[in-house]
């Protein structure tokens, strides 16, 4: 049998070539990416999806429980709730509302964010101290607190907590970018572009950037899951989506009142937002391991 | 050592300025009259309101209004909740210990349990129970912990029937509060009771503590092993095997002193992080803390209640930062110059 | 009677796709009394072997040889903590960066207290107690630190290398082993101390007759404090004897590169012209050359050096070339 490649070829593959190599080496990590593309697909194409409205209630089948029941009915897949809408179809709809936001929130957050923590990292002097310490006054605050604030004082709703939260994650990719640019900026090969000639944006841009990618990647899962949670917790105490959006954690303190009677209207929802993180992190934990790989061979 | 303490105290003194500038600008940005914002009162007469406007110079420019306002924080005057109509530090001293009581209970929970497991599975790297520790602590960090409370509440309150929902104590039990904090109440009061209503208030704080523990714990193990696992790769561990040493002898001396000061820094810095954790646990437990008290503020538009509760909270939250980084330079020598 | 006969020493790394032999084949023995160097450039897999002796190598390393003998004992026969106990007992170690070797969290007289172990005490406790703080400071007196009160109460980070390099002694000594492993103690110290470690090393082997493994890469000095030396490149094994053969009388190409290549063998050069040297560097681990492996860059090789060479021995010098250089001189 003939052979293609006679001649062994050395495969020098890019740094974010090597990390997807490694990463698809880590079968934990690939199963939380599929269940991370699953959510997102989710996310997307839920109006096509999903089997019902998850507004609408039919009075007829209030309080279902789920199809696996002896009282339960296969087409309302996972019960309903108290007014009868189908809770597959509001589960569906909320992972657009709870992870599709979340997706949106960590992408703005982070282009501003990175924007701001590359430009700052530049500075030096009394603007650069007066920055360090407003970011670690901001970042001691807890993340839920300053979002809980900034929502108490524009009101509740959900649009009003994606402003909040964003508002509250950038501080997070400012410090982690500016550590980032900063510490590159100490090595040599910055110091040879340097001596070329190269202005600072052109540094910034060409050699720093392609190499603290994975660093912002990392941190943006972070970001995505501490997003989900917020959104969720903000949902729940009342602060975030407003009756009747089928956001997870306000269909979780919707069915707190049924608990006994209904309790898959809690457990469900709980669930999923579990399901959610757990996806997130795994994908976070994977980047994180292919860089560690990676820097040790 | 003094600059270390000048440098501490001068970002303390500005974090306590820009706090404050949070706070009294939300009395503008807040919807409604910006003196009943400050002041709380809502069911004020013209001429009471007239009085009002004098005391916090409305008449005068901003910058004097801020150091009207400012005058009136340091004296202790916050104003009244709106809501309750009652002073608002009277409800804080008495809220404020309750949940600082939940915090550290849980804080301490969270380091028994977080940080020895971290050196377990650091020592067991890369071996089965390292896999099952990471993943246990993957779960419980990705948990919502509303959720956990609720299948907590289900599971051992009403379904075992072991623990307690809700409250910090039965309501047969009358215990003076002195301090704030129920143990040391406990023990101060001259109640014939007291090894029972001891017994109840443990009884009543376990599973709300276990709760908020949960979260920080998978931190700490995460923390601890990582530490663990660099500080068993460094030269001394090496030489130290080579010396002859027995690998418990290693573990015990050595090692775990090591690895304990690089992460007792982080750990206290974890205490906000609690504290944000402990709020959303308060309201389902209904502990009578000052996060369920902000909460409800929030649904109820208290605006004055939200406005001086935000402004202590995060005072608190930054002194215990200061002091952590002052027990822990104090402790290290090796950290006073950073 | 060889105090340590190896034979055959391969330590190996599997990694996912290959099998990678870090040290091939190397073969090494030493007798009582006698100082030994072991050289080679980094790289070479000299501490791999130091580390394989006194047994605190990683689980990924694979350790196999054919014959691994300490004092008659045969200690491939023996289980991993008899040979341990084994050991521990008779050779100590001393490593590169002393400072790095001490905990930085506890101070130089508990961490020599741990050395002594307390077989060699003997009473009650509180006599114990004494008897420990005494052999402290007697052996920091033996390599030279005077002022002993001091010593005992500092943290390693307010000492000098040098000063540390002496505790790292002491400690070795501490359970009075036969054998002394140095491995480049010398390597992040200025000449003077260099010297004084140096001095110090050989005097304890003149004086109590303890046999030292000196790992350098440094030939030259070397060849002042040894009495035989042991050449490794690149994790095989290259050529062995007594100092007076290696320096004067070279076998293998890449010795007398080294030996060249040294600044006294240069003094007679022309003023201006290109010192000698062996040209390209040390393969890496993943591109190792099959057969010698100096092949790629030696001036002698030739077809025949695809195949690993086997050892010949010349009068008690050992070398492993297909080309000796035993025509000339």
């Amino acid at each position: 049998m003939a052979r293609e490649k006679i001649y062994l070829e050395e495969v020098f593959p890019s740094p974010f070539m090597q990390h997807w190599l490694i990463f698809r080496k880590t079968p934990v990590a690939m199963i939380g990416f599929a269940c991370f593309i699953f959510l997102t697909i989710l996310a997307v194409f839920t109006p096509v999806l999903a089997p019902y409205s998850p507004i609408d209630g039919n009075i007829n089948m209030l309080l279902l429980p789920p199809a696996w029941h002896d009282d339960g009915n296969v087409s309302f897949l996972l019960g309903t709730d108290e007014l009868g809408r189908d809770m597959l179809s509001r589960l569906m709809y909320g992972s657009s509302l709870t992870f599709g936001l979340s997706f949106v929130i960590v992408i703005v957050s982070l282009v501003i964010g990175v924007v701001i923590g590359s430009l700052s990292a530049l500075t030096t002097g009394i603007k650069s101290s007066f920055l360090n310490h407003f970011l670690d006054v901001i970042l001691s605050i807890p993340s839920l607190l300053l979002a809980i604030i900034i929502v108490a004082i524009i009101g509740p709703s959900v649009s009003n907590t994606v402003g909040a939260i964003i508002l509250v994650l950038i501080p997070q990719f400012v410090h982690v970018t500016r550590y980032a640019v900063k510490e590159e900026f100490r090595k040599d090969y910055v110091l040879a572009s340097k001596l070329d000639g190269a202005s600072s944006f052109r540094i910034l841009y060409y050699s720093i950037f392609p190499n603290i990618v994975d660093r912002i990647m990392s941190q943006a899962t972070l970001a995505q899951s501490a997003a989900i949670l917020d959104i969720a917790t903000l949902g729940f105490l009342g602060l975030g989506a407003q009756i009747p959006l089928p956001e997870w954690g306000a269909i979780l303190a919707n069915g707190l009142d049924l608990f006994y009677i209904a309790p898959w209207t809690v457990y469900l929802p709980g669930l999923s937002i579990l399901f959610a993180v757990v996806s997130t992190n795994l994908v976070g934990e994977g980047i994180r391991h292919a860089l560690k790989l990676r820097k040790e061979s | 050592m003094l600059i270390f303490t000048l440098r501490r105290l001068s970002l303390f003194t500005f974090t306590m300025l820009l706090l404050t500038i949070l706070s009294f600008s939300l009395s503008f940005l807040f919807p409604g009259d910006s003196v009943i914002n400050l002041s709380g009162e809502v069911n004020a007469t013209a001429a009471q309101l007239v009085e009002l406007n004098l005391e916090y110079k409305t008449d005068q420019n901003i910058v004097i209004q801020y150091f009207s306002y400012l005058s009136h924080v340091l004296t202790g005057d916050l104003g009244l909740s709106m809501a309750s109509q009652s002073l608002i530090t009277h409800e804080i001293a008495i809220l404020l210990p309750a949940t600082v009581e939940l915090s550290l209970v849980a804080l301490l929970i969270a380091m028994f349990f977080g940080i020895p497991l971290g050196f377990f599975a650091a020592i067991r790297h890369n071996k089965r129970s390292d896999n099952i520790i990471l993943s246990v602590a993957m779960i419980g960090y990705s948990i919502p912990v509303f959720w956990l409370g609720l299948l907590a509440i289900l599971l051992f309150s009403i379904n075992l029937g072991w623990l307690p929902s809700a409250g910090k104590i039965s309501l047969l039990f009358e215990i003076e509060s002195i301090t704030g904090i129920q143990f040391f109440d406990i023990l101060l009061s001259d109640s014939p009771y007291k090894w029972q209503a001891f017994r109840d208030a443990s009884a009543h704080i376990l599973l709300p503590a276990c709760v908020v523990a949960i979260a920080p714990a998978t931190i700490f193990i995460r923390l601890s092993r990582t530490s663990m696992i660099e500080v068993l790769q460094t030269n001394y561990i090496k030489a130290a095997k080579a010396k002859g040493l027995s690998f418990k002898q290693i573990i015990i001396r050595h090692a775990i002193r090591n690895s304990l000061i690089k992460i007792i820094r982080h750990v206290g810095l974890q205490f906000a992080n609690l504290v944000t954790i402990a709020m959303v646990t308060e309201v389902i437990f209904s502990w009578p803390g000052i996060g369920r008290w902000l909460i409800e503020s929030i649904s109820q538009r208290d605006y004055t209640a939200i406005q001086n509760g935000l402004l202590l909270l995060s005072c608190f939250i930054f002194i215990v930062h200061i002091l952590i980084d002052f027990i822990y330079a104090a402790l290290n020598p090796l950290a006073r110059d950073n | 009677m060889n105090l340590l006969d190896i034979r055959n020493l391969t330590i190996e790394l599997k990694t996912t796709n290959q099998n990678i032999l870090a040290v091939d084949r190397v073969s090494l023995s030493m007798k009582e009394g006698e100082v030994r160097g072991l050289v080679g450039e980094s790289g070479s897999g000299k501490s791999l072997i130091a580390q394989a002796i006194i047994g605190v190598l990683d689980d990924k390393w694979h350790v196999h040889a054919d014959r691994f003998h300490w004092r008659g004992v045969d200690l491939l026969r023996l289980s991993f903590e008899e040979r341990k106990a084994l050991l521990s007992k008779d050779i100590a170690m001393i490593f590169q960066e002393p400072m790095a070797c001490l905990d930085p969290t506890t101070t130089i007289g508990e961490q020599l207290s741990e050395a002594i172990s307390s077989k060699q005490l003997s009473g009650f406790f509180w006599q114990k107690q004494k008897q420990r703080t005494s052999a402290i400071i007697k052996l920091l007196h033996k390599v030279g630190i005077k002022k002993h009160t001091e010593c005992i109460k500092s943290y390693p980070h307010q000492l000098t290398e040098a000063l540390c390099q002496r505790v790292m002694i002491a400690i070795a000594l501490a359970r009075r082993p036969i054998l002394l492993i140095a491995d480049e103690p010398t390597a992040a110290m200025e000449s003077v101390n260099q010297g004084q470690i140096f001095r110090l090393l050989s005097s304890l082997n003149q004086l109590k007759n303890m046999s030292i493994l000196l790992i350098s890469h440094d030939l030259e000095n070397i060849t002042h404090w040894a009495n035989t030396i042991t050449v490794m490149y690149s994790g095989q094994f290259v050529e062995a004897g007594t100092t007076e053969q290696i320096s004067k009388k070279p076998l293998h190409p890449y010795t007398k590169a080294l030996v060249d290549s040294s600044p006294k063998s240069n003094l007679q050069l022309p003023p201006k012209s290109r010192l000698t040297t062996l040209p390209g560097s040390i393969p890496i681990l993943q591109h190792l050359p099959i057969g010698c492996r100096l092949g790629p860059r030696c001036p002698r090789a030739q077809q025949a050096c695809v195949k690993a060479p086997n050892v010949t021995s010349f009068h008690g010098h050992k070398v492993s070339c297909h080309f000796p250089m035993k025509e000339i001189r």
